[in-house]
């Protein structure tokens, strides 16, 4: 047990790490001035007290080890850096639009697990079928859509043509709602976005749940129970779902990386206010600052997800508590 | 396993010959782009903004160029894109897990760990930060989705490795006295050839899904336009929100989709024929989650 934590927090600590000298290095490996990579601005265009302020807040005069330690403590104290295109601090900016990330981010995969799961189990209860066949034919071509392309196809749709919804944003532009009409809006606003999240994040995890409910029913106890004469349902419910989850849960985890990557360009569709859409953003109008923490706060979203996963597995999976991971 | 004798065992496969017959349209058109198409797709041929007509199939962009040739010089684009950066990720991959499979011991552990780090990091937002510093020229986004796809074949490369290691004809080389490296060349990188081409396959989907977002999120290089780009004017021009969605949005949409469908069958059923054990679960099950699942989740 300790040996799979010690092995997980060195993993989570390289990752972190990597990040931290990717963000470091890249403005000041690649051609061109650091002064500019870093400001994400005309050096032309900034003051010279601008100028002066990037200077001494990346240390540029200073040796690189010394750089490094600078930064590193800046991030400890929360500093994320300054957008020169915003005109204001990157950790307020970023503060703004993670909410709005979390809000899609977290409906999307609660739906998904919920979907994935309840329509794994039944194709393969049905297997063979044409229920069966039919939805994995289905999330298959979902699955090997661009998500954005969906997403885009689904505001023509629903959006643009029929208006059942809004096609853009978060909140109707200067409506003043307060209250619960407030919360309709956005929730109006969230349903074709997270539509989009949940129909392409639904397959990974309906495809493990369907393989290993496969797997599960041709267990031995599975046999006793019918034989027992249970009814299916019962034996489905109480003896088939309980271990059938288990690889969900792993898969569970793996999504977080692609549920992440899915919002960038889903929100990016929708003009949805989150971290994606601010990413986007930043590529367009070359803000640096921005986009370097923007990766960050992304990874350590994603580290603390890992985190909770693995601290949930066991209470899930009992073998995992006596014996210990791998 | 010949090179024929797989194509003869995928035709057998329905799933196989669906993807195979969908791969021979995709990879005529690319290669006979310049002749299919009828118009160039960076010259502005007509007025913006037409719906399609007798000349114009699909119509025009916003600057007036044809899209229609704009989807079969596009199929070009967006194929390249996939095989080269695949062929760059299962080099370094296959490259990887034979050192690790062969050598095991510390230099297993520390590829390994590396190889469960490279998992967890957010991989689209990585590649749009990469490519955002290094700029938007083709073999900018090649490199960088090819470096960083590796992870995945790497683990499934090894695990072959480890029971090749074991068979006969290894350990009589090893006993001949053959030296690690000629071992690892001679013996071992034929044994996992077939398990590289497979993940080779579905590598080029996964790919060319990834370019694609990298591409509508303006990161694609304009001189060479993919399907990805063409969807990244139609989102910036609107289209999506007019009519036009129907003949600028749709097309290039299901050509991705189709082109990742027909690799993903493709790679699946070699997959299954080289590892018999994957088609116990049933005649429609396939395996289409196994690694794929967990790789295609890192997106």
């Amino acid at each position: 047990m300790l040996r799979f934590w010690g092995h997980k927090l060195l993993q989570y600590g390289l990752v972190l790490l990597i990040t931290l000298v990717i963000n470091f290095s890249l403005p000041r490996l690649m051609p061109g001035s650091p002064l500019e990579l870093l400001a994400g601005e005309d050096v032309g265009r900034l003051t010279t007290e601008e100028r002066q302020e990037v200077m001494s807040r990346h240390a540029l005069d200073q040796p690189v080890h010394q750089q490094f330690i600078i930064y590193l403590g800046q991030l400890g104290q929360g500093d994320l850096g300054y957008s020169y295109r915003q005109n204001r601090p990157v950790s307020t900016i970023i503060w703004e639009r993670l909410p709005w990330t979390l809000l899609l981010t977290g409906s999307a995969l609660v739906l998904s697990s919920i979907i994935g799961v309840i329509f794994g189990t039944l194709a393969a209860w049905r297997r063979g079928r044409f229920s069966d066949v039919g939805s994995m034919s289905l999330f298959i071509f979902l699955d090997s859509m661009p998500s954005f392309w969906l997403g885009m196809i689904l505001v023509a749709l629903f959006g643009a043509r029929l208006r059942w919804f809004p096609v853009f944003g978060a909140r109707t532009p200067f409506a003043d709602y307060t209250g619960w009409a407030a919360v309709a809006d956005v929730l109006h606003h969230l349903a074709l976005p997270l539509l989009t999240l949940t129909l392409v994040t639904i397959a990974g995890l309906f495809l493990i749940i369907r393989y290993s409910t496969l797997e599960t029913l041709g267990e031995q106890y599975i046999t006793v129970a019918r034989a027992k004469g249970l009814p299916e349902r019962l034996i489905i419910f109480r003896h088939v779902l309980r271990n059938a989850m288990l690889p969900g849960i792993t898969v569970f985890m793996l999504s977080l990386g692609y549920v992440v990557s899915g919002t960038t360009v889903i929100e990016t569709v929708f003009a949805w206010p989150g971290l994606g859409r601010l990413m986007f953003e930043a590529v367009i109008q070359r803000d640096y600052p921005v986009l370097q923490a923007t990766f960050m706060v992304v990874t350590v979203c994603v580290i603390i997800a890992n985190f909770v996963a693995d601290l949930l597995y066991p209470l899930a999976d009992p073998r995992v508590r006596t014996e210990g991971r791998q | 396993m010949s090179p024929k004798g797989m194509l003869k065992a995928i035709m057998k496969n329905r799933t196989g010959r669906i993807g195979i017959i969908l791969l021979a349209l995709i990879v005529f058109t690319a290669i006979f782009a310049p002749w299919l198409a009828p118009f160039d797709p960076y010259e502005r041929v007509a007025q913006p903004f037409q719906h399609p007509s007798a000349s114009h199939l699909l119509g025009t962009n916003d600057i007036g160029q044809d899209i229609l040739s704009e989807m079969i010089w596009g199929t070009r684009i967006s194929l390249s894109i996939g095989i080269i950066a695949a062929a760059i990720a299962i080099t370094l991959g296959t490259a990887i897990g034979i050192l690790s499979g062969y050598y095991r011991r510390w230099l297993d552990t520390i590829l390994m760990r590396f190889v469960d780090v490279v998992l967890v990091i957010p991989f689209l937002p990585l590649m749009i930060l990469l490519a955002a510093y290094l700029g938007p020229q083709l073999t900018n986004i090649i490199i960088v989705i090819g470096i960083l796809t590796w992870a995945g074949p790497a683990r499934v490369i090894r695990s072959q490795v480890l029971s090749i290691r074991e068979l006969g004809y290894v350990q009589a080389a090893r006993s001949l006295g053959g030296t690690d490296f000629k071992i690892m060349i001679r013996h071992i990188l034929p044994g996992v050839m077939p398990i590289a081409l497979a993940q080779f396959i579905r590598a080029v989907s996964t790919v060319i899904l990834i370019e694609s977002s990298l591409a509508f999120l303006g990161l694609g290089d304009p001189t060479a336009k993919s399907w990805g780009t063409v969807l990244y004017y139609a989102q910036t021009r609107g289209a999506f929100l007019t009519g036009a969605w129907v003949w600028w949005v749709l097309p290039p949409g299901l050509l991705i989709t189709f082109t990742v469908l027909a690799f993903a069958f493709t790679g699946y059923t070699l997959e299954e024929i080289l590892n018999p054990r994957l088609r116990s679960a049933g005649p429609h099950h396939r395996v289409f989650f196994n690694s794929e699942a967990v790789e295609k989740n890192r997106g």
